[in-house]
């Protein structure tokens, strides 16, 4: 084909542009024009992240942000309790005021039955809550993750085998299966932990597992293979990556699941053994006096409901956040 | 010896209705620093055939059944994966249709570009990203190295596409695949990043295995053309046999379907009759047939080979290079002008 067929071709498409005598197009055809409208704006403009994006998102959800910012408090008490609760008021274990008084300028809470302070107790409570709510949604985390991406990447067999196994957990009860481990592994804080950790993981698997699907159809993972990557490059660096938001949002709301379950389990006495104080624990100690002695009931009551709510408007917010489609 | 020999190749699809032949039997050889383009409509086996040179298919349920593959004397079917890999992206790199999708939104540019100078020649972080912002600045981006760290959602769709030929060029390969890199682009766009392909081209020196349905970008790009329909080739020859001397009734059907205005002022398309055949169920005889207005008794019942018309252009049609063909055309074209 000779060159004027080339511009004869070119000019019925309309792509005839300023040319040098060679017949390429010239320099400034490239770089200005309408190939790069605004290009100036562009780089003035501040650079954003995803999660900067998200960020700022978050920021404007209001209900998000009192969840954070509560949920920072009540981490911030449980980690300083030992520094300020002892100075002020007594050792959550310390029994020597007269019993069950009732809420006063020395101890804000009241005391219990057998003359402990109460407002001492919901502030070291808290450390048992947080500590199973962070633990052991990261064992459910660890194990969801690895079985839902290898589920969600190699399908197949492996896929069948791992979500079958999830259905079969999701088959019993939830809170007789959690009591049951517990009958096996024994009370105690520790073994709280691992049983809601372990019967945590099916429902990541699966949401990582659909997360997975649907990222793995897109372009830029065939981009990633055809440029050389392997199969573990592709999932952790490709994958990964753009597949973890609904799961920080489910991990998150799973916090306070998980912080239910252990008040819950400490309600029936097979969590926190006594005298170390726990929400639930605490309820369980006051069912009897809850006509005489409110207050033993309302506040730790009060700390489970809060701190339960914060971290599902916590997640709720982040699953706005996010959510790519609701961009402004 | 060519760059990369593909003889025979069939690559077929496991599906619950039947055996989709989405390759069968093409064969081509690609010389150093050429263009090649493969022309055909969607379903034609375009892409299959380049997603089978770099061992992309997926298996299962696609399997390349036959042929060879042959990159400067080494048979790509026959690599280990671990050599496959080391293959991708250095060797062979391929860019893709839609430039939305194709770049990791997790990812600055800069990053995405270096990544396969990192996995390909060991590069350390700083170096790929020094790399990168060269790259980005020879693609005709603007103000590169503060460009290399935007995300893709702050690049336009032309600049996305400019930064898909960076990256598979990064490396230097020999040979770039591009699956219709301008069909997702407007059209102005279109003829930048042909530009920029044809300039970068003769910079380099990298041969180009161009996948398109635009016959358009064919006769700017390229030295060959092999015309695909039903995963067969149909007609293979250089740009200018295949443009102007055009022998399978099907080459015809695509060049008349297009808007030419140095030809017909009239300003009637003839587009092709009927819809491409089911590749599971392929009509016996020529595949071609059913939508072929010369067909005779022969194309229904045997398939034609491909057959060597004029020395380099070869065809598959019973009738390629016989008068009776050309005639039946000439008449036909009186026909529809009048």
């Amino acid at each position: 084909m000779t060159r004027e067929d080339k511009k004869l071709h070119d000019v019925q498409s309309g792509m005839e542009g300023p040319r040098d005598a060679g017949g390429h197009p010239t320099k400034d055809e490239r770089v200005v024009g309408p190939i790069l409208p605004g290009a100036g704006e562009v780089a003035a403009r501040p650079a954003r992240t995803l999660w900067g994006d998200a960020f700022t998102r978050l920021r404007k959800n209001k209900l998000a942000i009192i969840g954070l910012v509560w949920v920072t408090i009540v981490i911030a008490l449980a980690l300083s309790a030992d520094l300020w609760v002892p100075r002020f008021f007594a050792e959550p274990t310390f029994t020597g005021f007269g019993s069950l008084e009732a809420p006063s300028a020395q101890h804000p809470f009241g005391t219990d039955r057998i003359g402990r302070d109460v407002f001492s107790r919901v502030v070291y409570g808290s450390r048992p809550s947080l500590s199973v709510g962070v633990l052991a949604v990261s064992i459910s985390l660890a194990l969801g993750l690895i079985l839902g991406a290898l589920s969600g990447y190699y399908g197949g067999v492996l896929d069948a085998f791992i979500m079958r196994t999830a259905d079969v957990f999701f088959a019993f009860p939830y809170m007789l299966f959690t009591i049951a481990l517990l009958a096996v592994l024994g009370p105690g804080l520790q073994n709280v932990f691992i049983a809601i950790g372990i019967l945590g993981w099916p429902s990541i698997a699966r949401v990582f597992r659909s997360s997975i699907l649907s990222v793995k159809e897109n372009e830029y993972v065939d981009a990633a293979r055809a440029m050389g990557a392997s199969d573990l490059r592709i999932m952790f660096r490709h994958i990964m990556p753009n597949a973890i938001a609904p799961i920080i949002v489910y991990g998150t709301m799973s916090i306070g699941g998980a912080i239910i379950t252990e008040a819950a389990l400490s309600y029936l006495g097979m969590g926190v053994q006594a005298p170390t104080p726990s929400w639930g624990s605490m309820l369980s100690e006051a069912k009897a006096l809850m006509i005489p002695a409110p207050w033993l009931t309302i506040w730790p009551g009060f700390a489970i409901l809060t701190t339960v709510l914060a971290f599902v408007l916590m997640g709720d917010g982040m699953r706005d956040a996010l959510d790519v489609k609701m961009k402004d | 010896m060519a760059l990369l020999e593909v003889s025979d190749l069939k690559t077929q699809f496991t599906t619950r209705d039947g055996v989709v032949r989405a390759v069968d039997g093409v064969s081509f050889a690609l010389e150093e620093g050429h263009t090649l383009a493969i022309v055909g409509e969607s379903g034609s086996g375009k892409s299959v055939t380049a997603l089978s040179i770099m061992r992309l298919i997926p298996d299962p349920p696609g399997k390349i059944a036959a042929g060879k593959v042959v990159l400067r004397g080494e048979s790509v079917l026959d690599m280990s994966d671990a050599d496959v890999r080391a293959m991708r992206g250095d060797r062979i790199a391929m860019i893709f249709q839609d430039p939305m999708t194709s770049l990791n939104p997790v990812f600055r540019v800069g990053f995405q570009i270096g990544e396969a100078l990192r996995i390909h020649k060991g590069m350390s972080r700083k170096e790929a990203d020094a790399r990168a912002v060269e790259m980005l600045d020879l693609v005709g981006i603007p103000n590169a190295p503060h460009r290399a760290k935007d995300y893709p959602h702050q690049f336009s769709g032309g600049m996305r596409q400019r930064a898909m030929i960076a990256m598979a060029l990064a490396c230097d390969p020999d040979i770039l695949i591009a699956d219709e890199p301008t069909t997702a682009l407007d059209v102005t766009i279109q003829a930048q990043i042909l530009e920029l392909m044809i300039e970068l081209q003769q910079r380099k020196g990298t041969a180009i295995i161009m996948i398109t349905h635009d016959l358009g970008v064919v006769a700017d790009m390229a030295d060959d053309v092999m015309v695909m329909y039903a995963g067969k080739q149909v007609e293979y020859g250089s740009a200018d046999a295949v443009f102007y001397s055009p022998q399978h009734p099907y080459t015809w059907g695509l060049l008349d379907s297009l808007p030419r205005h140095d030809i017909d002022e009239k300003g009637t398309l003839l587009p092709i009759e009927g819809q491409p055949p089911s590749l599971i169920d392929v009509p016996p005889g020529c595949a071609f047939h059913p939508r072929c207005p010369y067909a005779q008794a022969v194309c229904r019942e045997t398939c034609p080979e491909l057959r060597e018309i004029e020395p380099g252009h070869m065809a598959a049609c019973h009738f390629a290079g016989t008068d009776s063909l050309v005639r039946g055309r000439v008449a036909t074209a009186e026909g529809e002008v009048r």
